[in-house]
């Protein structure tokens, strides 16, 4: 429980945090949000102008009014400028407190815009990919990709690239303007403030670090916690509360040492700023004295300073979580844009041939395909077949004979590696992409239900689907009732997955959808989990109506499917071993005739 | 509120630490105040100064309290943060230990994110507000009347105005902590629906390409996240309001110090070096009264926290060990059940009916309906995962309500549904369900018996190999007789199997049924299934109905040659068994080439 391996390796990739290359990439999509942009930082340079004047106020009543009406008997006229300068400053105090308001909110719309954007744009991207790229890769990581990883960038504009500039800025003007006021004393706080910066710059990674291993130490415990719920059955009756107990504790142990370090980093952290201001301060003091007494230095004067000095430490101590925010962005930008530079291989081709339009049935035929997802194990070796016109083929073979892909290959979810699908004589490859995968009406085996209404799942704004032809497609898919029975019927909510029906509805639904486009061309891939017979019985009538008068490519796991099919394809190990009709292929009596005939002697 | 003293009486226990640190906060503050008043001080002096001779001293006082005020900072939080981690370590090891013992019709009815944000973001709030909370409050308790007192005795009346702006800014901070989170609750929901949204159209990639909805799913995904920028943008306004309120409100402190304390000044009253203390210290009691306001917002989620948490830990556990004295070795395994009825708390119907059904120590009893018919529940019965709501669930002609747990469920080798295993080494999950320490010799036993070794030790690190994600992820078969080994481990008198074959082909079944007959000498078996292949060799055969009633009673011979559910679906399941399934074994068997099956997708 306790090696480096625990830790989420995603946040250990190492990145500079400044790389010019992905930030000009960044960059790009800043560009249509310009002027908020430069609107942020029109903000935050108003709002810096009127907190140095606001320091400016105070020399001016300290150094005017204050300092001038010493000695004098008549106060009055020293009041009434004393009022001039409070009501210039009452003046500034409105303006920067409006200008505070959008401080933050400018900052975050801009953030937000940009973010937006390139989220939708990452989003996009990912769903062109070849799904060989999604199996290659767990969901969960490429969902990191527009959540996490977008946080952070929207963290990196919010309060990272454009406020660290200024913060740069900040100091720098801070520190021209102590020169106006005094060299010396400015000349003692630039020598000092390097201090400042080397204690915020050397905590950095520190914090980082510490703050990273609190975090996986908690995702360990709470991953945990999740597993004993989850599993709460098991640890009650084998009497195993103290076992899980004992591990709860070493993992909530490692956990506190984690935030000990974490503790123990900060409490130095604060009072080493503290002592490197007051190093700033005392130096300053002990000057600033001395000016006083040699009359070099006025009270105005040293109070601004004061205040200026108080200016610099908040820039210089957040310098180091900034820091760190660039960089996790940066790392960030790396993993979306390594996503952004992967292209799709299965695209349309540059010069699309025109296949006959939707609405008849189109021929497919499969010509010595052959076809491997790993170099070192073939899957398809040299398969031909040919489903025509308006006739069903239907597939039968075990799990990894290769049934799956032949519908994967059909799609264009891959291409082949040797050999042709052809749809009506144009090798699919030459063809639109979308034109081609709109001619096929797809049911899967474990078909996937969208959050949203069952309307919504059903119709997926295709064209051509009106209400009519879903009504009769509901009707045809036997699912009829099994809508209206919700609360609800079509507008009622789906939750998540489909979870709420069975595998048959799903099914049923699935068959809808389907059926409501009117394909030329079904690809059904009949689920095998066990079902009741009544679903049993629905699911054989509404197959029935799918595939009736359409080209249909099977995998079949039902005899009354498979009886019914024009030609069976008996795939084994990547080939076709048996094709036939059913009474044909019993006739030649092979593999499937014995088969068949061993399932009804009820010996298996 | 009496609430939170509660549950500061945990943080009583390190006392010592918490005192220690406790004291430094008026000590650093007081160093800090000290600090303003010595450079105050020496700019009055330095009006008259004709030397600086005295200005070592100064800066030599100065390095005192500075270094005094940081080692106080220091210990200070490093004192009270850990004791505040500490308790938050004791707080959850109580929850846990809570959460385990409770029954399981407690975890039936809560959702497990409830019972996991108990331990999370509840115990995280109370800590919060109870340790650093606790520590920032004081911290601005002491040095608001400190300074306040000393600014009062150099000029009452300015001190006394500048104290309005600066409970407005505290009274604002709580104002706004509603709205702000609100907010952020809105903008967290709103990136958790952007991750379902991602979540379910990368998972369902093949119908989204399958149907060319590429487009339209984009622009579902980009009115999620344009709820999300939505939120954000609402939740920079809230902080943008508080932002400037805060700003505001210590703004204007300076204000009315430039106004009352200028016209004092110039009415020379007040000295410059005192102004200089007047801004000096309204700096330094900026952070800690935004502070106050901050945990003043806090304090209404954190007596909240509390409540749950205290909910939680006076929960009730009804089940409780029975009187009777009976130690495991003395079971000898007949079960019965007499008239048992059993609803669900959240259910309407009866899950179960006046049941009654009786199976002799070492015989068989197969349990089979359709689905929704109790078969699960009436196996959780035995071990009394759930109680009957009436009726008898006997052992041995004992009421499972007399025996003592550990006799009960020591007895019991219980196979779950959903064969549940840990994210541990493979070995360490066959080992948690023997009560004593198993030698490897015996784990590899127990994976023989199931059919496990050449599997087994195909993995990275054979038996040791990890579970799960960062191991080796398990098949459904392989998972259910990797839970048959756990439970075999226990050597149990009573072997409960509920429906977990149902992922093992037919002929690993056939040879994992023999060899657990085998073990299974003078061992009594309770199967729920939903293949009937699996119960077909039952002494006895338990069929109940869709209502949770029984249907029949008798053996496969006997059931089968009866009109009803049991021999409609055996005839029907005959029918289905997988002509795919049959295909591959019978090429297996005739292929010479020997060839591995291709990758399925």
């Amino acid at each position: 429980m306790s090696s480096a391996s625990d830790i989420d390796h995603s946040e250990l990739v190492v990145t500079k945090a400044w790389d010019s290359s992905l930030f000009k990439r960044l960059f790009r999509y800043v560009r249509p949000h310009k002027r908020l942009f430069f609107a942020s930082f029109f903000v935050l340079l108003l709002l810096f102008a009127g907190e140095l004047l606001g320091t400016r106020i105070w020399r001016g009543a300290i150094d005017g009014p204050i300092k001038d009406a010493v000695g004098q008997a008549d106060k009055s006229p020293y009041l009434s400028e004393l009022y001039l300068w409070v009501a210039g400053y009452l003046a500034l105090i409105a303006f920067t407190t409006v200008l505070r308001y959008f401080e933050t909110a400018t900052l975050t719309k801009t953030g937000q815009a940009i973010v937006h954007d390139l989220r939708s744009a990452v989003f996009r991207h990912i769903q062109r990919l070849d799904l060989g790229f999604f199996d290659k890769r767990p969901t969960g990581s490429l969902v990191t990709r527009v959540t996490t990883d977008i946080e952070n960038l929207s963290e990196m504009f919010t309060s990272g690239v454009i406020v660290l500039l200024f913060d740069s800025i900040k100091v720098l003007v801070v520190l021209g303007v102590l020169l106006t006021i005094n060299v010396k004393l400015a000349l003692i706080t630039m020598a000092t403030t390097p201090i400042l910066i080397g204690v915020s710059l050397a905590f950095r990674g520190g914090a980082r670090r510490a703050h990273r291993e609190v975090r996986a130490r908690l995702s360990l415990l709470n991953g945990y916690l999740q597993e004993v719920l989850n599993g709460i059955r098991v640890v009650q009756v084998f009497r195993r509360e103290e076992r899980v107990g004992g591990r709860f504790d070493d993992a909530l142990k490692q956990y506190f040492i984690a935030n000990k370090r974490t503790i123990f980093l900060f409490a130095l952290f604060f009072p080493m700023m503290s002592f490197a201001v007051y190093i700033i301060q005392g130096a300053a003091l002990w000057a600033g004295i001395k000016s006083i007494v040699a009359v070099d230095l006025t009270y105005g004067e040293f109070v601004q300073f004061w205040l200026l000095l108080n200016m610099l430490v908040r820039p210089i101590r957040d310098l180091g979580e900034r820091y760190n925010i660039l960089q996790s962005a940066f790392a960030s930008a790396e993993r979306v844009f390594q996503v952004m530079d992967t292209e799709a291989e299965v695209v349309t081709p540059a010069a699309p041939k025109t296949i006959a339009a939707a609405g008849t049935s189109p021929h497919v035929t499969f010509e010595d395909v052959h076809f491997r997802y790993v170099p070192e194990t073939p899957v398809l070796k040299g398969v031909s077949f040919e489903v025509p016109r308006g006739k069903t083929v239907a597939v039968v073979g075990a799990t990894g004979a290769g049934k799956s892909t032949l519908v994967n290959l059909l799609l264009r979810y891959y291409d082949v590696e040797s050999g042709h699908i052809r749809l009506d004589g144009a090798d699919i490859r030459e063809v639109d992409l979308e034109e081609v995968r709109s001619r096929f009406g797809l049911v899967l085996q474990e078909d996937f239900l969208f959050a949203g209404t069952v309307r919504d799942n059903l119709v997926m704004e295709r064209e051509g689907v009106t209400e009519s032809s879903l009504q009769d497609a509901l009707v045809a898919a036997q699912a009829k009732d099994l809508v209206e029975a919700m609360n609800g019927e079509l507008d009622a909510e789906v939750a998540e997955r489909g979870s709420t029906f069975s595998t048959g509805e799903r099914q049923l639904l699935a068959m809808a959808r389907a059926l409501a486009a009117n394909p030329d061309f079904v690809i059904l891939d009949e689920a095998t989990a066990a079902v009741d017979s009544a679903t049993e019985h629905r699911i054989e009538l509404a197959t029935a109506e799918l595939l009736k008068g359409r080209s249909a490519l099977v995998i079949a796991h039902r005899l009354s499917t498979i009886r019914d099919a024009d030609e069976i394809l008996v795939m084994a190990r990547g080939e076709i071993r048996e094709r036939g009709t059913h009474a044909e292929l019993l006739a030649q009596d092979g593999l499937y005739a014995k088969l068949h005939a061993l399932q009804f002697t009820g010996a298996a | 509120m009496s609430i939170l003293l509660r549950f500061f009486k945990r943080f009583l226990l390190y006392r010592g630490a918490l005192l220690l640190g406790l004291i430094c906060i008026p000590l650093a503050q007081l160093a800090d105040v000290g600090i303003t008043l010595l450079v105050g001080n020496s700019l009055d002096r330095a009006s008259e100064a004709t030397d600086y001779e005295w200005l070592t001293t100064v800066l030599m006082l100065m390095g005192v309290y500075a270094v005094g005020h940081c080692v106080m900072r220091f210990f200070q939080r490093w004192l009270i943060v850990v004791v505040s981690r500490q308790v938050e370590v004791d707080m959850k090891n109580e929850l846990f230990q809570k959460l385990t013992s409770l029954p399981f019709a407690f975890h039936d009815r809560s959702r497990s994110g409830d019972v996991v944000s108990r331990l999370t973001s509840d115990v995280e709030s109370v800590r919060m507000v109870l340790g650093p909370g606790m520590m920032y409050t004081l911290g601005a308790l002491i040095i608001v009347p400190i300074s306040l007192g000393i600014l009062f005795t150099i000029e009452p009346l300015l001190a006394v105005l500048m104290v309005i702006p600066m409970f407005a800014m505290g009274f604002t901070m709580k104002l706004l902590s509603g709205r702000l989170h609100k907010q952020s609750t809105a903008v967290q929901e709103s990136i958790a629906g952007i991750s379902h949204r991602a979540q379910e159209n990368f998972g369902g990639i093949r119908v989204v390409k399958g149907y060319a909805r590429e487009d339209q799913q984009a622009r579902l995904f980009e009115s999620t996240s344009a709820v999300n920028r939505d939120n954000q943008v609402e939740l920079g306004r809230a902080r943008g309001l508080t932002h400037a309120a805060i700003h505001g409100s210590f703004d204007l402190t300076f204000a009315v110090i430039l106004i009352v304390g200028g016209v004092a000044a110039i009415d020379r009253t007040l000295p410059v070096g005192d102004l200089f203390k007047f801004i000096d210290l309204t700096l330094k009691v900026f952070w800690p009264l935004i502070s106050i306001g901050w945990i003043l917002g806090m304090l209404p989620r954190a007596v909240a926290s509390a409540e749950r948490i205290e909910e939680l830990l006076n929960e009730e556990n009804p089940i409780q060990d029975g009187e009777l004295r009976l130690a495991p070795a003395d079971v000898s395994g007949a079960v019965a059940f007499e008239n048992v009825s059993f609803t669900y708390e959240r259910g309407t119907a009866p899950a179960l009916a006046n049941i009654s059904v009786s199976i002799g120590s070492g015989e068989t009893l197969g349990i089979v309906g359709p689905t929704g018919s109790g078969k699960s529940t009436l196996l959780n019965l035995v071990g009394r995962l759930f109680e009957a709501d009436s009726g008898h669930v006997l052992l041995d002609d004992h009421s499972v309500k007399d025996l003592p747990l550990d006799t009960l469920r020591g007895v019991l080798g219980y196979v779950p549904q959903d064969s549940f295993l840990f994210s541990e080494p493979y070995d360490e999950n066959i080992r948690f369900g023997a009560d004593h320490d198993l030698s490897d010799d015996e784990i590899d036993d127990l994976i023989e018996r199931v059919a496990m070794a050449s599997e087994v030790a195909e993995f990275v690190d054979g038996k040791k190999t990890l579970v799960g994600e960062r191991g080796v992820t398990l098949s459904g078969g392989q998972r259910q007789r990797t839970c048959i080994a756990r439970a075999l481990a226990r050597d149990p008198k009573v072997l409960v199997l509920d429906d977990c074959l149902s992922a093992i082909d037919t002929e690993t079944e056939r040879e994992l049924l023999g060899s657990l007959r085998a073990a299974g000498q003078g061992r009594t078996v309770l199967v729920a299934a939903h293949r009937l292949t699996t119960v077909a060799s039952a002494d006895r055969i338990l069929v109940l109905a869709a209502d949770g009633s029984v249907e029949t009673v008798g053996t496969h011979a006997e059931l089968i040659d009866k009109p009803g559910w049991y021999a409609e679906t055996w005839e029907q399941q005959q029918r289905t068994e997988s002509l795919a399934q049959s295909i591959e074994r019978e090429v297996q068997t005739t292929s010479t080439t020997g060839a591995p099956a291709g990758d399925a997708q």
